[in-house]
């Protein structure tokens, strides 16, 4: 229970950060730009799965990946909590208006339940690795994986070594697509595949145990 | 051991080699030294921010590694960062939720209230964290130092760049938490800032404790400074040149035979006084002795 309580306690600070912050503004025109995509005949799919990673990569970029947020980490870890419940807070208020992004998106292209489920465990996988990059690397790293998610986040690895002589940097760009949080991978949650669903999910747990880990380090980082 | 507050027995990290000191309920210690010493370290150490690579640290009987010593524990770091977006009571509203979610029969509002009121931070309760000023930063920090009711204050370079009423109030405000039964210990870089504060003082340089004891007895000592018309080629024996004229400490002397001794020397004494030592000299005699 002590553990709930204190990732909640995380969850509390989304609304003022919502409102007072870019990131409000930010998932709304995000959510503006994929409606009208939508609307021009991007497939629903991809509507859900760009709003569900790009929100929580604009989430993570607003609850945890500012100086002064990671500096204030420091504060926090000084009172009763541990830096497993702080990361899991965070990564549950950065998914939750990442989720609600792609329930409002999804709901005005096309509404389907496999979709929306897809969309939101992209937004858990994609937010988990980007808490990973912004803890310790800060917004820098938020821009540079939005803009991959956004330009190739879509793009199969296949695609980069189906061919003769690939060379060293396009297996490695495909592995990374391969183990990396990718959208190509997650379209099939929508349809039922279980390997994409626990890809996901392996992606969840594991960005989240690596941001307790950088967590805990900024305990001794109090300047 | 648990008669103490606090207690850190020959800690040893980077920058700090080897430290012991226990610190009883109501005191307030204040730790001095030029930067680089290990203040800072020593802090971190004593708040379980860092972990020592040798020797034990304890707060009420509780290793200070534990996660429960962050409810006996409240640390202030300098320059300490909260959320700018969010507004003072939120933010001590979200540091109170930790507070209830360890110990469910407090209520988060009810420490916020205590925590504003101790701080002083009332009037400025609806404010964005973006817009206080550095005293009321540090109000801040105080107050989520002593949300929940936290008896062992760990504050580094607490007093420090704060104009001569925000100083006032704040020292006021540690010193009724003392008297409250709170152990402080409490760093500046400035030693002045500690003159009228602390109960103790630890001389550190190179991470080493080189001088330490009650701040009385630190202080005790008197100097007699002696203007002169003109700078002597030599001081006398046991004299120092200052800018205007002599000093020495009188160390068991009377005033009247270190004058004579001037006079004895033929230097022109146009006055004398008699004054105690300040802490800034006694770090600089450390300095300058080590």
């Amino acid at each position: 229970m002590r553990f709930i309580h204190c990732v909640l306690a995380e969850w509390a600070l989304v609304a003022p950060r919502f409102t007072r912050t870019r990131l409000g503004i930010s998932l709304l025109a995000l959510g503006a730009t994929l409606v009208w995509l939508g609307s021009r005949g991007l497939d629903p799919v991809t509507v859900a799965l760009l709003a569900g990673s790009l929100g929580a990569i604009l989430g993570a970029a607003g609850v945890a990946g500012s100086d002064n947020e990671r500096r204030a980490l420091a504060t926090a870890l000084s009172h009763p909590t541990t830096a497993l419940a702080i990361a899991t807070g965070r990564w549950v208020a950065l998914t939750g208006p990442a989720a609600l992004l792609v329930i409002v998106c999804t709901a005005t292209v096309a509404w389907r339940p496999g979709i929306v489920t897809a969309g939101i465990v992209a937004a858990g996988a994609v937010g988990s690795c980007a808490l990973t990059f912004v803890i310790p690397l800060g917004n820098a790293t938020a821009l540079g994986l939005f803009l991959l998610m956004a330009l190739a986040g879509a793009v199969a690895p296949e695609r980069l070594v189906a061919m003769a002589d690939p060379g060293f940097v396009r297996v490695a760009a495909a592995s990374v697509l391969e183990l990396g949080p990718a959208l190509w991978h997650y379209r099939d949650i929508a349809t039922g595949d279980v390997g994409a669903l626990a890809h996901a999910l392996a992606w969840t747990g594991l960005g989240v145990l690596i941001a307790r880990a950088f967590i805990a380090r900024r305990r001794s980082s109090i300047r | 051991m648990t008669d103490y507050a606090l207690t850190l027995y020959d800690v040893a990290v980077r920058g700090l080699r080897g430290v012991s000191l226990a610190l009883l309920p109501g005191e307030i210690a204040g730790v001095v030294g030029p930067t680089g010493a290990g203040k800072t370290t020593l802090l971190q150490v004593a708040a379980g921010c860092v972990h020592p690579t040798r020797g034990e640290a304890w707060v009420w009987g509780c290793r200070i590694t534990d996660a429960n010593a962050r409810k006996f524990i409240g640390y202030a770091a300098d320059h300490a960062a909260f959320p700018r977006a969010l507004r003072v009571r939120e933010v001590l509203l979200y540091y109170a939720r930790l507070h209830a979610a360890a110990d469910p029969e407090r209520a988060p509002h009810g420490l916020v209230r205590e925590a504003l009121e101790f701080a002083g931070l009332g009037a400025a309760r609806n404010l964005l964290v973006g817009a206080l000023g550095h005293a009321d930063m540090q109000r801040l920090a105080l107050a989520q130092a002593v949300l929940g009711g936290r008896r062992v204050l760990v504050l580094d370079e607490f007093l420090t760049n704060l104009d001569a009423i925000a100083r006032r109030d704040l020292r006021g405000r540690i010193a009724r938490l003392a008297a409250e039964g709170a152990a402080v210990l409490i760093a500046a870089r400035d030693p002045a800032a500690l003159e009228r504060l602390a109960a103790r003082a630890l001389v550190l340089r190179e991470g080493r404790v080189v001088r330490a004891g009650p701040l009385p007895a630190l202080l005790g000592e008197r100097v007699l400074e002696v203007i002169l018309d003109a700078p002597p080629p030599e001081p006398p024996p046991g004299f120092k040149i200052t800018d205007a004229g002599i000093e020495a400490p009188l160390a068991g002397r009377t005033v009247e035979s270190a004058l004579a001794m001037c006079r004895a020397h033929r230097l022109a004494v146009r006055a004398s006084r008699v004054r105690v030592k300040s802490l800034e000299e006694i770090v600089l005699e450390t300095h300058d002795t080590h």
